[in-house]
Parts: C-alpha cells; structure tokens; sequence
C-alpha cells in the first residue's frame, strides 16, 4: 500500500477512506469472503464475548431509534414509527440494524459509499459532522425519507458511520404533503439535500436550518425531526465509544467485519436449510395514467410498464433476481431504482429469513440481481421525480416474499409460509390549506395506516389483523395524537366486510376510517400516489387463494353533518356493515366523489365534510376456499366480517343466523353439498387450458388487446434479452412478433 | 445443525392447522428442526391414496412423485399432469373471472380489477375440480411458471441423497406447446 497517500487518511490506521473502500471490495471479489475472512479469529478465540459485542451494539442502535421517535413531533414518527437507525462499517457496510424501517438500511450504505467516492474525505468529514440526504439520485425510496449520517471517530480516526432515516410528511413540493402526484420532474417533487454537510459539532448549521425554514410548509416538523435524528445518531456514537473502551479499537475494527461475514454464511445456510432450488417467475405492472393531469404537456400520457422477473434459488444457497424484459421508465413518481430494490429485499429477508437480530450488509451479499440499465427498474436519467419509488418494492416485493414462501412450503417450513402481504401504505391522503387552529400555511400527510393495513394468510391460519410487512412494529397509532396535527376528527374505524383475500386461511381484514373534516374553512387533498394499481392486480395469493381487495376513498361534501350532530342524530361510523347497508349513504346527504387511486386530485373539503380512506390493500389468502373449515366461517359471520352472500359464493358454507343465539349456524349437510356443488360447476365450466390458449393466442395475433397493453408488452419485447424469447415461445408467435400500436 | 427433532405426530398437526398456537410459535421462534423434510415426507405420503413416492410437494395439493423411470406432477387425488418440467396448469382447466358479476363477488367495493385489462384465472384440477391457483396477470401474458424446482441439485447438494435418473433442470413448457398442440403445419 502507498505509504504516503495512507498517512493522508482519516480511517482508521490512517487511511484513505476511498483506499479502505476498494480493500473491502477487492478482498471480497478475490476471497467470495466479506474483507478476505475465511477464518473467523475472533468467533474462534470467544464466541461468547463476540456475541455480547454485538448485543451491545444491536441495543445501541434500538436505543437511538426510540430517542429520536420521542423527539419527534410528527405522529407518523411518534405513532407510526416511520424510522430506523443502523451502524456501518468505514466503508458503508452495514454491521447492526435497529428494528423499525427496515427497507433503508442498505440504502444509508449506499449513501456513504457515493460520498467516499466522491471524494468528502478531501472536503473534510469531522467528528460531529452530520450529512443530510434525501435525493434518490444518489440512492433513496422517495425524497420523503430523509436520512441523517454521522461518521464516528476513536482517537481521531474514522472507525464507522451511524445512520438514522425518518419519513418526513411535507418536503415543500410542487403539492402538499411528500408525494406530489403529479411531479414529473425532480424539479419540483421537495427540497432536496444530497448528502450536504447539515451540522458541525453536533449542532445543525444556520444555514441549512433556514433552508428549511424557507423550504418547506411544516418546518417546525422537518426540523424538530432532523434534531431527533441528530440524537439518535449522537446517543449510537457515544455508546459505540463506550464499547470501542470496552473493547479496544482493534478488536471493535475486526468484529464488525467478522459479524458481516457469520451473517453471510448464515444466510447461505438458512438457504440451504429452509428453502428448495429452482426457478419462480411472476409478472408485476405499474400503472400510471397522466394524460389528464395538471403535468407539461410533453409528460401527459398514461402508460402501463411491464416488470416480469425470475427468481432463482441457486443450488450454493445463493439468490438471483432477474429482471430481464422490464418496460421503459418514464416522467412520472413511481419509476424503481437500484437502490430501492436493495432496500424491498433488506426488508422481506429481514422479516422473513434472517430475522434473528442480525441482518446487515452480509444477508444481502448473497443475493445478486440482473438490474437492465435504461428501464423502470433503472432509469437512464437522474431529472426524474423521486418521490415514490417504493410503488415496486412495495407491489412487487410481497410476490418477491409469495415465491420464497412457497419454496418453504416444499421444503415443509409451512409455518413460515405467507400468501403475499398487503402491497401499499394505502389511503389516506396529502392535505394542505388551512387547518383547525388557523394555520394558512398547512400541509401535511395522512399516514394513519402504514403499518396497519393486514397481512396475508399463512399456510396454517389466517392473516395477521393490523400488520404490514414495510412497517413491521407500528400499528395505526392514536387517534388523539393525530387529531392534533389533523383538521379532522375521527368519526370511526371499522373493518370493512368481505374485504380480505378469500382462501382456505384468509388473509386479514383491512380497516376504513372515517373523518369529519374539522373546522378548516378549506383543505385540499389528494390521494397517496401509492402503486398504481388501478385496472390491474397484482399476482398474489397460493395455491387457490385469491388477492385481496383494492383500496378506495369516498368524500361527501356539503354535508348534512353539522345538522345531525345539533339534533343528536346518527352519522357515518364505517361504509357497510354486514347487513349491506352504508351509514354513510343512509345517514349522510351530501356531493359523493368516489376514487379509486389514480392518483389524482380528490377534491376540496371543508368544516362538516366526510371523508372515508379504505386501507384494503390486495393481501392475499391460501389455498381455495371452499376448503376452509366452516367454523372458521362462522366466526367471520358471527364477528361481522362477512356477509351470509360471500359466505355462500365463495366459501360455499350454508349459515343460517338465530336471533336467540345472537350467532350464526352452520348447516353441515347444506355446506357439504355446495361445496360438492362447487366441484362439480367447476368441472362443467373450466375449459382445458389447450382450448383457451388457442383462443387468446388468436386474440394477440388479431392485435385485440387495450392500445396501453400492446405498447407495454412492445416496450419489454424490444428491451428484454431472454424474456421476449420466452413470451413469443409461449404463444408460438414469429420470430420478431411485435404488436400493432396504431 | 441445531439437533432439534419434532415427533412425526407434530408435524403433521402443524401442517394440517391442528397444533395450538403457543406451540406454533415456539417452532416459529426456535432453532428449525433438521428432520423436517424427512417428517413432512412421511406425514404426506400417509395422506395421499396413492403408492407413488413424493419426491416434493409443489402445492398443498399437487406433488412431484417418481412414476417408473418418470418424474411427474400429481394432484392428491390421483390425477396426473406429466412431466414436472412442465408447467402444471397447461393439462389443467381454466375459467377466466372476467363478467362484471364474477368479479363482485370476490371484489364488491370500488376498485375492482378490469378484466379488459386483467387477467383472473382460476386453475382446477380435472380430477377433483379443486381449485389449484389463481393468476391475475395482464391480459394476454404466458400461463405462469410458478416454480421449477432443480430437483436433483436438491436432493444431491442439499439433502446428500441423490436421486436416481438425472434430469435436466431445463423448462419444457414451450417444447409442450409447440409439439402437442400446433399440427406440423402450424409449426412453419
């Protein structure tokens, strides 16, 4: 090594930050062992006192997480726990991950890596330094996220990073809130900070505080949140102090990297243990309909994206995701990243594999990806709006999870097996206008149920209520602490009836909540941007199991509720209750708008309007249906999660309600034979599959499919290397087949 | 190894839904048991009416078996499929949800899936008419291939047990179209 460029440095030993990276990386690519450790010396000599290291440095970072939570004074921090914390390494390999966010973990490394690279070191980094950054350009999930890096230094020498990221609700958009539908350019999606110097000396600079004081709606909220992270990143350091003291530097350098690498070995043997070799495949598509919305003219069109992929488990434990034949990106919020995907498979392994506390940067070196360069999945420009670049990791990571899950069913782990999860942090909404205590300047998001939309069916009972794989420890947080950022009042929360995905185990109920808007003379919303699931579902559910319901939203306006509430008369607690009646229809009279999520504007509202957000988002269930116990049945019945009709058609279950009982009787014999039935009408109506492909083989060749098909299947045609192979061997179709697009 | 071995009467409560939560959890919690695909092997084999040897259970349904010098899908109730390499649902029976009644019935709110656009299809098994899977992909796109285990590196690598007659971890889906359903003349 060049001695004299070495004495330059501030890592440790006295090197270049940049020198240690390409190490890292060199030792890796020769050895296949993270920093060269084919022997484990420290595991070796006392695994015990290894693991107590780690414990200490896993509680470090837990600790932070839960300061800068009760910093926080946003209720999406506070009560949803829309943050993480995590340790790193000198060169950005993540050592220890908090619970909470798990999906950014990687991306924090990412971050330090790209300011190694780009040369910081020269520019200075010094203890107390603080980096800001929240511009996907370099690696992010929206701009929303903001993520706060401190270095740490012992004696002088940098020895790691620690990270703590936190979703801001408004970052000065072009609209309210953090997730402008309509941005199609990164001009105008928020305030950005790329990886920019924010505090020295543990103190935020002046001047990056009046960038936000000037930049941003809700300031106070921005910047009360960079002081939460602040801490949480000083109150890591100091403890990783405390521990490099205990220690000693050297043994702290070498088993941060010893922890790295026991975690990829144990992720390979988990592999190997738990799952089956082979190949799985699903398409997934993101919808995105602009052509008349309020955006430049040249960024009016609707357009559908193919992302296809495969997934291979790969006989040395390792996994490769494929995704060849993925469409074009294009100028709109919900193209995918790199770095994004990093972050959806930090977050399905962490919580479905390699979840034993310790998860990091060696649970992802086992997995490597085919990643097309110029498609949605890794657009070719960096001018784009990054403010939703979670809409594939969250629609197509819960298949990515369906496909992992079955390799644990065959393997005979059915206990770990889950039937997809629910795909968006959907409803709620981006509002801005005047609030309740007469704030002009007021905007803000709705995030009540992030963490809270239900979770998909397991292959031995239902789907956990309340749960959500983006946000696994949060739930929907207190009403009365959202009451007090909100112009609303919460009129009900409900589950809403027939709305899990049916199958032999169901996934959970979603709820829907129901507000009064209250006393703000005028408030905007829009619709969360979401995952652009509007024509098309996404391929979920096991085995016979269907995908749940979509999300939608109701808004009455000019409504009759202030009237209702002077004479003490009913209002709107849910949308139907299992009867099949609507409070809301039957009790409220007012202007109805209903949406589903296009992501347009819904409308304006006012003191005395209803607003009703369903978080139902497409978690799927097991096996079919008619296969469920009918106890189980009669349970949902009895609990009025479903109607006696779904009962019936789907579970073919014959219930009859008892008045006396307050409860619901199955009819064993009536439930026997419709189930028979049901057998039978399938035999009838099913056509053998040869039949059908002929069929719609014939429709492709004739062109009749919708305009926006024929171009999404034309863009992946034309891009993909195996995948277009395999579309026209499937259908038979000539060589170069393309569709007409005219 | 974790050295943790279930009784063959735990595994097959588990994977029926029987056994209590509080024990679920604890397996979920603990150290995985390193018997696991023997028992389960076991307690399927038990189930099915059938003598063939499980090589894998592909669904809580369907199971590759070896029969003779052949390595096929079959349902539990006896019906075959062919060759595993190829795609199960090719010799199964389709109905596609695609009338706006069909559709509410699983989907009564707004926001259902638009089946000009979305493909549901529903797969049954010819044998027993149960419903095997449900694919909703856009309109038009291949029957999906789930999943093609790589059978023998499984068994070989994995398990250090290898089976019999290699086969060649290759899909053959498309080469089953091409030559049992297009004529000679339809091939050109």
């Amino acid at each position: 090594m060049d001695k004299q460029k070495s004495i330059k440095g501030i890592g440790y030993g006295g090197k270049l930050l940049k020198e240690m990276l390409r190490e890292t990386e060199r030792l890796y690519r020769g050895t296949g062992f993270y920093y060269g450790l084919e022997n484990l010396p420290l595991w070796s000599d006392d695994p015990l006192k290894l693991e107590l290291f780690h414990g200490k440095l896993l509680a470090a970072v837990i600790a932070g997480r839960e300061m800068a939570r009760m910093i926080s004074a946003s209720p999406q921090v506070r009560e949803v726990a829309e943050l993480a914390v995590a340790l790193y390494t000198p060169e950005g390999d993540c050592v220890v991950q908090s619970t909470g966010l798990l999906i950014h973990i990687p991306i924090i490394g990412r971050i330090i890596k790209w300011m190694i690279e780009q040369d910081y070191e020269e520019e200075g980094i010094e203890d107390g330094d603080c980096f800001t950054s929240n511009d996907v350009a370099i690696a992010g999930m929206h701009t929303a996220d903001v993520y706060d890096i401190q270095p740490i230094f012992w004696n002088e020498e940098l020895v790691g990073w620690v990270g703590t990221v936190i979703m801001e609700a408004e970052v000065g958009a072009m609209l309210p809130g953090c997730m402008p539908c309509d941005a199609t350019d990164r001009f105008v999606d928020g305030i950005k900070f790329t990886a920019a110097k924010s505090a020295v000396k543990d103190k935020h600079l002046k001047d990056f505080e009046r960038r936000i004081r000037f930049g941003t709606r809700m300031s106070d909220v921005f910047l009360l949140d960079r002081k939460g992270a602040l801490a949480a990143d000083i109150s890591v350091r100091r403890e990783v102090a405390r521990i490099i003291k205990e220690f000693g530097a050297d043994f702290y350098m070498g088993a941060i990297r010893e922890i790295i690498e026991m975690e990829r070995r144990a992720q390979l043997e988990r592999v190997k243990r738990r799952t089956v070799p082979g190949k799985f495949h699903s398409p997934s598509t993101i919808e995105v309909y602009l052509a008349n919305s309020p955006v430049p003219p040249h960024h009016r069109v609707d357009r559908i994206t193919l992302v296809p992929w495969d997934f291979h488990i790969r006989p040395d434990g390792t996994y490769f995701i494929d995704f060849d034949g993925t469409g074009d990106w294009g100028w709109h919020i919900h193209n995918c990243t790199p770095s994004a995907l990093e972050g959806a498979l930090s977050m399905i392994l962490t919580q479905t594999i390699a979840y034993t506390g310790k998860a990091n940067t060696g649970t992802l070196l086992t997995v490597q990806m085919n990643v097309p360069y110029d498609t949605f999945v890794y657009p070719a420009s960096r001018l784009l709006p990054y403010c939703n670049q979670f809409a594939w990791p969250l629609k197509g990571g819960p298949k990515l999870m369906v496909q992992q899950s079955h390799a644990f069913f065959c393997r005979g782990y059915v206990e770990e097996v889950r039937a997809g999860n629910t795909m968006i942090a959907a409803g709620g909404g981006m509002l801005c206008g005047e609030d309740h205590l007469g704030n002009k300047e007021y905007s803000f998001l709705s995030t009540e149920p992030a963490g809270a939309c239900g979770g998909g069916a397991f292959a031995i009972r239902d789907g956990i209520i309340s749960e959500a794989i983006f946000q696994p420890d949060a739930d929907m947080g207190n009403v009365e602490i959202w009451e007090l950022m909100l112009p609303m009042l919460w009129l009900g929360r409900r589950f809403l009836p027939d709305s899990c995905g049916h199958g032999k185990y169901r996934s959970a109920y979603s709820v829907v909540s129901t507000f009064l808007i209250y006393q703000t003379p005028m408030l905007a919303l829009t619709t969360g941007p979401s995952c652009q699931t509007t024509r098309i579902y996404p391929y979920m559910g096991m085995f016979g199991g269907y995908p749940g319901p979509n999300s939608f939203e109701k808004l009455l306006t000019d409504t009759n509720s202030k009237q209702l509430i002077a004479e003490s008369r009913p209002l709107a607690h849910g949308i139907y209750s299992a009867g099949g009646s609507s409070d809301l229809e039957l009790n409220i009279k007012g202007k109805l708008v209903v949406e589903t999520r296009n992501g347009q504007w819904l409308g304006i509202v006012k003191d005395g309007d209803i607003w009703q957000c369903f978080y139902g988002a497409t978690a799927a269930g097991f096996g079919d249906p008619v296969k469920r116990d009918p106890l189980l049945v009669k349970k949902d019945l009895d609990n009025e999660l479903l109607t006696v009709e779904t009962a019936r058609n789907i579970y073919c279950v014959d219930a009859q309600y008892h008045a006396d009982g307050k409860e619901w009787i199955i009819n064993e014999k009536g439930t026997a034979e419709l189930r028979k039935r049901r057998r039978t009408e399938r035999l009838a109506k099913g056509v053998p599959v040869k039949e059908w492909y002929h069929k719609r083989r014939q429709q492709l060749l004739n062109g009749e499919i919708p305009y926006l098909l024929r171009k999404m299947y034309n863009e992946s045609l034309s891009r993909g290397e195996h995948w277009p192979r395999e579309f026209r061997d499937f259908w038979c179709l000539p060589e170069r087949f393309m569709f007409k697009e005219e | 190894m974790s050295g943790i071995s279930y009784p063959k009467e735990v595994i097959r409560d588990l994977v029926e839904g029987k056994l209590p939560w509080s024990q679920v959890k604890s397996i979920i919690s603990g150290y995985k048991d390193d018997d696991r695909f023997e028992k389960y092997i076991q307690v399927l084999q038990e189930k099915v009416p059938w003598p063939e040897k499980i090589l894998l259970p592909l669904t809580d349904e369907l199971y590759i078996v070896q029969k003779g010098e052949q390595r096929i899908t079959k349902c539990s109730c006896g019906f075959e499929f062919g060759d595993y390499r190829v795609n199960w649902k090719l010799n199964a029976l389709i109905h596609v949800r695609d009338t706006e009644e069909e559709l509410k019935e699983l989907y009564p709110y707004p926001g259902a899936p638009d089946p000009e656009y979305c493909e549901m299809r529903e797969y049954y098994c010819p044998g027993c008419g149960t419903q095997l899977q449900v694919e909703t992909v856009p309109f038009g796109y291949p029957v999906v291939f789930d999943f093609l285990p790589d059978l023998d590196s499984f068994y070989e690598q994995w398990l250090g047990d290898p089976l019999p007659n290699k086969n060649e971890f290759k899909d053959l889906t498309s080469q089953f179209i091409k030559k049992e359903w297009f004529t000679e003349n339809e091939k050109e």
